[in-house]
């Protein structure tokens, strides 16, 4: 039944047509079958589960508590964890094989950062016309097939550790397979290497090479403090995907804020700068739309194989189209852990079946005169 | 509003009028007694307005006029000191919802003699001004010393000019608000800051007991010896909780928890599970009467959050339960085993822990303001008493004495 599931689910992330409603219903039962644990939760439950939208979701924290994990866990090739802080646990998402969730990055990383309808001839053109040093990539852990690997002829710079260093870090390793063999990575011991990457950055502007810049939203924060006055002029066709928040890490800036930052140092237009919305627990990514439509968007597409629901908290049931909620994510490549996750963030569904992501739970406005949970993780 | 309003406020040429202490003192009584009279329409009149603006519910808004306003009927005035320079002119800059703190500083600076500029909260607007309009009914010379006004916090210009013609400046809010402020006050103005606080509870001979030997106590008394006729909250053996889950659950309701008096967590020496059931159905019938305000989709997925992880966590571990109210989830009570402190997410989320420590209370030195306990008596009262600015028996956390 795995096997099946699992060839099924891959087939879908590869472009085939299936049914969603119908899989996820075979996933539930088959996770129901091979996690005690969520079985015990769904057991709780007080209606039967008739349709996809009814499957209890798992919510991140039980990541923490529990083993979410349809297989030994000696059985897991890979596990994933979640910046714990001094207070609190690391969340693990232990993966028994990585085809699965290897294969949604890719196509989907693809559609979303090496498009380009505002100038198409700039990276279409690049792509046919540098086959000849297009590279291979080498995602050091994959069992995937190399035909399927996903080239690109821009060089990528990282501003995260690479999977070698960091082995617990979901998005060094998603970056480590869209990045190829060639990526490079800024974070090493923790550092962001400032001064070889704005060296880097400085060779790209003079070679007139397009780059593709990933990382996390303070590290790109630190880069623009580093900088200063200096200003780089990146050539057209660059572009940048940035993502998470800035929990303790580095001053919070806004969105708008960090990507007029990304204009005025690095010469990238926010119609070339994409927010992922990702999650260890998750083996899919969200981006927002912007270089598929060609003009900022703050709307993030679902892909085919997920689907996402805004839960409103006071009720339990899912919001209306345009209010706000929670965002809970159905994500079909994660077979072996669980495809329903619950999160903290809040978010809007869109009548045209993109979603907002407007920020995380904890960070929302309190009443009243007493000290809460979040004013006290905050000193 | 602009500055020239602020500053014609805060600099008005009124004299204090000639009012002896206890004439001052005997005003605020009367203007109490209005709002505590039957049909008074000073209740009635922040029950239509402040529902909205606090999120509490007219039930509880009504509840809010009763504990404030009984508050300063039975104040004891002579508690109301100021050492120093008298304060001539006070800027109170107010924050939350809850009324009976800003109606407190605004008595207190009568009682001093001063002219008070007072900036309301955006949560509560009502309750300042509705007081001061119903004191001029009682003593309109009295009320011409306090002008109640609002102006967003972000127009600091407009705070700076109500800073700058103060001689004392108070202020209540989080500690960043507090240090905003503290950073326009004029050097030469006295500043007092009250930051936001917590509160917990201790219930049962067992846990004062533990506490008492933890820190080098005498050890517990007899249950009988510590029935609290008060209260009637004493003796609270497991199988005899009396009417100590109802006053626990007052406690834990009362202001929706926003009150920095609302407990968080109740520690409790025997059988805390069975204290937690009992404090469930508590939470229940107290909701029945006074129901929780309506939360934003924030506060109550912050709540939701909560529920959700404690609830996946009591599937697969005996050491967790958790109750609800149906939804739209108006109380949660969660029993966890691991003793240490879990701040709530407030609006009627309380923890039930058995006591094994108060270690964890360490890192909140300075930041707990009330320790409910019981049974309650001099012996349980002198244990605690070093961890807060208050220690009272459980049911009487949400009632403090007016100047305190």
């Amino acid at each position: 039944m795995a096997i099946d599931l699992q060839q099924r689910i891959r087939a879908f992330l590869a472009g085939g047509s299936d049914n969603f409603a119908e899989l996820a219903l075979e996933v539930f039962a088959f996770q129901c079958a091979n996690n005690p644990i969520y079985r015990a939760y769904c057991e709780r439950q007080p209606a039967p589960v008739r349709s996809w939208k009814a499957i209890p979701a798992v919510p991140t924290s039980a990541f923490k508590d529990f083993p979410i994990a349809c297989f030994p866990l000696p059985e897991a090739v890979a596990e994933f964890h979640t910046s714990g802080t001094t207070r609190e646990k690391a969340g693990k998402h232990y993966f028994k094989t990585l085809e699965l969730y290897e294969a949604a990055i890719r196509p989907n990383f693809e559609q979303h950062l090496l498009v380009g309808p505002a100038s198409p001839s700039t990276l279409l053109g690049t792509l046919s016309l540098s086959k000849g040093r297009l590279s291979i990539v080498d995602t050091g852990v994959t069992e995937v097939d190399r035909r399927d690997a996903c080239p690109t002829s821009l060089p990528v710079l990282a501003l995260t550790p690479s999977p070698k260093e960091a082995p617990h870090s979901s998005l060094a390793h998603m970056l480590g397979v869209v990045g190829g063999s060639d990526c490079e990575f800024f974070v090493e011991q923790d550092t962001l290497l400032l001064e070889r990457l704005t060296h880097r950055l400085c060779e790209m502007q003079w070679a007139n090479q397009p780059v593709l810049l990933l990382g996390t939203a303070f590290a790109f924060v630190h880069l623009f403090d580093h900088l200063g006055n200096t200003r780089f002029e990146l050539p057209e066709g660059s572009r940048a995907m940035e993502t998470g928040g800035f929990k303790g890490r580095s001053r919070a800036v806004t969105k708008p804020e960090l990507y007029q930052l990304f204009t005025r140092q690095l010469g990238i237009p926010a119609h070339r700068i994409v927010n992922e919305y990702g999650m260890t627990e998750l083996s899919t990514q969200f981006y927002d739309a912007t270089l598929r439509h060609g003009s900022p968007t703050d709307h993030k597409d679902v892909p085919p194989w997920s689907r996402i629901l805004i839960m409103d908290p006071r009720t339990g049931q899912e919001s209306p189209l345009g209010e706000r909620g929670l965002i809970r994510v159905f994500d079909l490549a994660n077979l072996w852990s669980s495809q329903c996750i619950q999160t903290e963030d809040l978010g809007i569904a869109h009548a045209d079946g993109t979603f907002e992501v407007l920020g995380r739970v904890a960070n929302a406005e309190v009443r009243g005169c007493s000290l809460n949970a979040e004013s006290f993780r905050k000193e | 509003m602009n500055t020239t309003e602020i500053q014609a406020a805060i600099a008005r040429p009124g004299v204090f009028p000639q009012r002896t202490p206890h004439a001052i003192a005997d005003a605020l009584v009367q203007t109490a007694r209005l709002w505590l009279a039957a049909d008074s329409p000073w209740r009635a009149r922040a029950i239509a307005a402040a529902s909205e603006p606090t999120g509490f519910s007219a039930a509880m808004v009504n509840e809010a006029v009763t504990l404030t306003f009984e508050a300063l009927a039975q104040a004891t005035f002579g508690d109301c000191k100021f050492s120093g320079e008298p304060p001539h002119r006070i800027t109170h800059i107010l924050s939350g919802n809850v009324p009976a703190p800003s109606i407190a500083s605004i008595c207190r600076g009568l009682l001093l003699h001063a002219v008070n500029l007072v900036k309301s909260s955006q949560r509560d607007p009502v309750f300042p001004a509705l007081f001061v309009e119903s004191l001029r009914e009682v003593d309109p010379d009295l009320a011409e010393c306090v002008t109640v006004l609002h102006w967003p916090r972000s127009e600091t210009n407009l705070t700076r000019a109500a800073l700058a013609g103060a001689n004392t400046v108070i202020v209540y809010g989080d500690d960043d608000s507090v240090a905003s402020v503290r950073a326009l006050t004029p050097p030469r103005a006295r500043f007092f800051g009250y930051g936001h606080k917590i509160s917990f509870a201790i219930v049962g001979e067992a846990a004062l007991a533990f506490h008492q030997s933890s820190t080098g106590g005498r050890g517990s008394r007899r249950a009988e010896d510590s029935l609290s006729p008060a209260t009637g909250s004493g003796g609270a053996s497991p199988t005899n909780l009396g009417d100590l889950p109802t006053l626990a659950a007052w406690d834990a309701s009362v202001y929706d928890q926003q009150g920095c008096m609302s407990p968080h967590v109740f520690f409790v020496g025997n059988d805390a599970r069975e204290f937690a059931a009992a404090l469930a159905e508590a939470m229940e019938n107290y909701q029945q009467r006074i129901p929780r305000g309506t939360l934003s989709i924030e506060e109550a997925a912050r709540a939701a959050v909560v529920r959700e992880a404690y609830e996946f966590r009591s599937a697969n571990d005996p050491r967790v339960k958790i109750w609800t109210g149906a939804p739209p989830y108006p109380w949660t009570v969660i029993y966890e085993e691991d003793p240490v402190f879990t701040p709530s997410c407030l609006n009627r989320t309380i923890f039930v822990k058995p006591i094994s420590t108060l270690d964890s209370m360490q890192a909140w030195a300075g930041k707990i303001s009330t320790v409910g306990i019981a049974p309650w008596n001099d012996q349980s009262r002198n244990s605690v008493s070093h961890w807060a600015e208050r220690v009272c028996p459980i049911g009487q956390m949400q009632r403090p004495p007016m100047f305190g």
